[in-house]
């Protein structure tokens, strides 16, 4: 950190904006869960140890956030879960971010023919429903995890392509770039030394919010009992085990709903920080 | 879709020929991808794990009724044979029979469409109304309470999923206060609007994040413009206004958001009558998915993406209709 100060005070002053409590909880939360999806270890219990006589308890001093249908501790099974549904959404945003920034570029900086086959293609894409496409693809083959990230990062894409390619043509033509392309440098240095740079924070703004869908469709997906296995600690379907729950005990649904809605905010505040402290530097330039 | 602040173009009464070419491509267009569609979802029943023989026998089929199912269902002809004759059926709104039920998909689908529809409708108005409400409301005081609870609400809302909120709403209003039932569809009539409330509600405030959020940004950049000072200096009221200079100018984006929330409601349903125990169109695809009826899983998808078609089609054509600025474009351009 304090090399990038010395070289770049203007790199530095991006990182100097307070940063809002609400945000910094959020990241708290962020790595909170990412912590026990890396140390699963971290559960008080065994998260699948069935105990039918202490079916949905409310909190206590043994489970401190109760007990679920069949007996077993809520918080070790939060714990447990923390894993699917941390990794499915960063995999989703990582996806979607790198596909569509490359499509992006390709579009926006080599324009004419590429850019009318990718733009088509992405038009098409653009008024499916990602999460529909996602249940029917499950319903046909069957489902799993693997096949239902690959259609969500699809049809995820033409929103953000469209996004990053209407950015990348706005910077194409700032003087510094044709600068570089008059100087006779090869078009890679050009596009990955000078173009990808400008819109980084455009970038990271398209994972956190692919991350918050993330986190959304793939816990509905589970709640439908599609995707994760059955029996798999996943949020979502935490949810969907338990619901008969709001009846009795409100406590086996209620902690996995609101670790999922946690989880979202957190990207979604991080994310919005993130672009509001871009357009603030923009503006001070 | 960017609508050009051109000045306005003169309304034409008869059909230019950019515009009929445009309507004819449309449409056209959407036949094809209604053929595209039917030829994806025939080939679900051959994508399907086993082969079609299984998908329909079960894994745990004999050899002796596997070959009657190659033979009922003629899987023994060549595909393309076969893709006709499923193409024949779809005309006449025969999607073959339930594995499971032993009932015609089309009557399965007639019966859950009644349950279905009314919500989608119900839904559909709550979300529109109050999204436009809060939106106008929203841009017209910027930076007011109003607009950063607003804000604050759209956030939480693009993070919460619709199962979370309806879980929520029936354990506060169902099971709390007891207002509302939480489960079932209701016997008709006042009864079944009353079990259509938390489930309609739920999928609104879902869909209510984008709405506001789109009508508010839309609204807020006509506010700006010059047209809009120019009402405010001659003195015209702010209804006036509103209904001369924001509602015609943001007509487009609005029937264009408007036609979104019907594709997306239908995602949104399955998982609102999931959670509300209702027997829509949504419940019969997914438990059609976890018991592998696959001729349930066909019929359901084609009607879906008909729909979903459908209404993209009416919404770029009702756009031209209200818009003569875009109706300008095509002539200019081609």
């Amino acid at each position: 950190m304090s090399a990038v100060t010395q070289v770049a005070p203007v790199g530095a002053r991006l990182r100097l904006p307070k940063v809002p409590p609400l945000t910094a909880l959020a990241g708290v939360f962020l790595v909170v869960v990412a912590a026990c999806a890396l140390f699963p270890g971290f559960a008080p219990q065994d998260p699948a140890a069935i105990n039918a006589a202490e079916s949905l308890q409310g909190p206590s001093g043994a489970h401190p956030l109760g007990t679920d249908q069949l007996g077993r501790d809520t918080l070790s099974r939060l714990v447990a879960g923390a894993r699917t549904s941390l990794l499915g959404p960063l995999v989703l945003g990582l996806g979607v971010t790198a596909i569509s920034t490359v499509l992006a570029v390709a579009a926006g900086w080599f324009g004419g023919r590429t850019d009318a086959v990718i733009s088509r293609i992405i038009d098409f894409f653009y008024s499916v429903p990602a999460l529909l496409v996602a249940i029917v693809v499950a319903g046909v083959t069957g489902g799993g995890f693997g096949i239902t990230l690959v259609v969500l990062i699809v049809f995820g894409l033409p929103m953000h392509v469209r996004n990053l390619r209407a950015a990348v043509m706005e910077r194409a033509h700032l003087p510094f770039m044709e600068a570089a392309v008059t100087l006779g440098l090869p078009t890679w240095r050009v596009v990955l030394t000078h173009l990808v740079p400008t819109i980084v924070p455009n970038v990271v703004a398209v994972f956190f919010v692919t991350f918050t869908y993330g986190v959304v469709e793939l816990s509905s997906l589970s709640f439908l009992g599609l995707g994760v296995p059955p029996g798999a600690p996943d949020w979502g379907r935490m949810v969907a085990d338990n619901r008969a729950a709001v009846f009795t005990d409100v406590w086996a649904v209620a902690a996995p709903a609101v670790a999922i809605v946690l989880l979202a905010v957190s990207a979604n505040l991080i994310g919005e920080h993130v672009q509001r402290t871009h357009e603030q530097s923009r503006k001070e330039r | 879709m960017t609508v050009a602040t051109a000045p306005q173009g003169s309304a034409r009464r008869a059909l230019a020929p950019g515009l009929l070419r445009y309507v004819v491509v449309r449409v056209v267009s959407a036949v094809c991808v209604m053929f595209a569609v039917s030829i994806v979802v025939f080939l679900f029943i051959h994508a399907a794990p086993g082969g079609p023989e299984h998908a329909i026998g079960g894994e745990l089929a004999t050899e002796e009724q596997l070959e009657s199912i190659r033979q009922r269902y003629g899987f023994d002809r060549p595909l393309p044979e076969q893709y006709l004759q499923f193409l024949g059926g779809i005309l006449h709104g025969d999607f073959g029979e339930s594995i499971i039920q032993k009932t015609p998909v089309a009557t399965l689908i007639g019966e859950t469409v009644k349950v279905t529809l009314p919500l989608l409708a119900f839904t559909w108005i709550l979300a529109m109304g109050a999204g436009l409400a809060l939106g106008i409301l929203t841009a017209s005081r910027p930076g007011s309470r109003l607009d950063r609870f607003s804000l604050g609400m759209t956030t939480l809302g693009a993070s919460t999923p619709a199962f979370v909120v309806g879980t929520f709403l029936a354990w506060l209003f169902g099971v709390q206060l007891g207002w509302f039932p939480a489960l079932g569809a209701g016997e008709g009539g006042l009864d079944t609007v009353r079990h259509l409330v938390l489930p309609a509600a739920t999928a609104a405030i879902v869909l209510l994040a984008v709405t506001t959020r789109i009508t508010r940004v839309r609204v807020g950049q006509i506010l700006e413009e010059d047209q809009a000072t120019f009402a405010r200096a001659r003195g015209l009221g702010r209804w006036w206004t509103l209904k001369h200079v924001v509602l015609r100018n943001a007509g487009v984006q609005l029937v264009t958001l408007s036609g979104s929330v019907v594709v997306s409601l239908f995602t949104g349903l399955i998982l609102v009558e999931r959670v509300f125990n209702l027997p829509g169109i949504g419940s019969l695809m997914v438990d059609a998915i976890h018991d592998r009826d696959m001729p349930v899983i066909q019929g359901v998808t084609f009607c879906v993406a008909l729909l979903v078609v459908t209404v993209n089609l009416v919404v770029d054509l009702v756009c031209m209709a209200i818009d003569p600025r875009l109706r300008a474009r095509l002539e200019t351009n081609r």
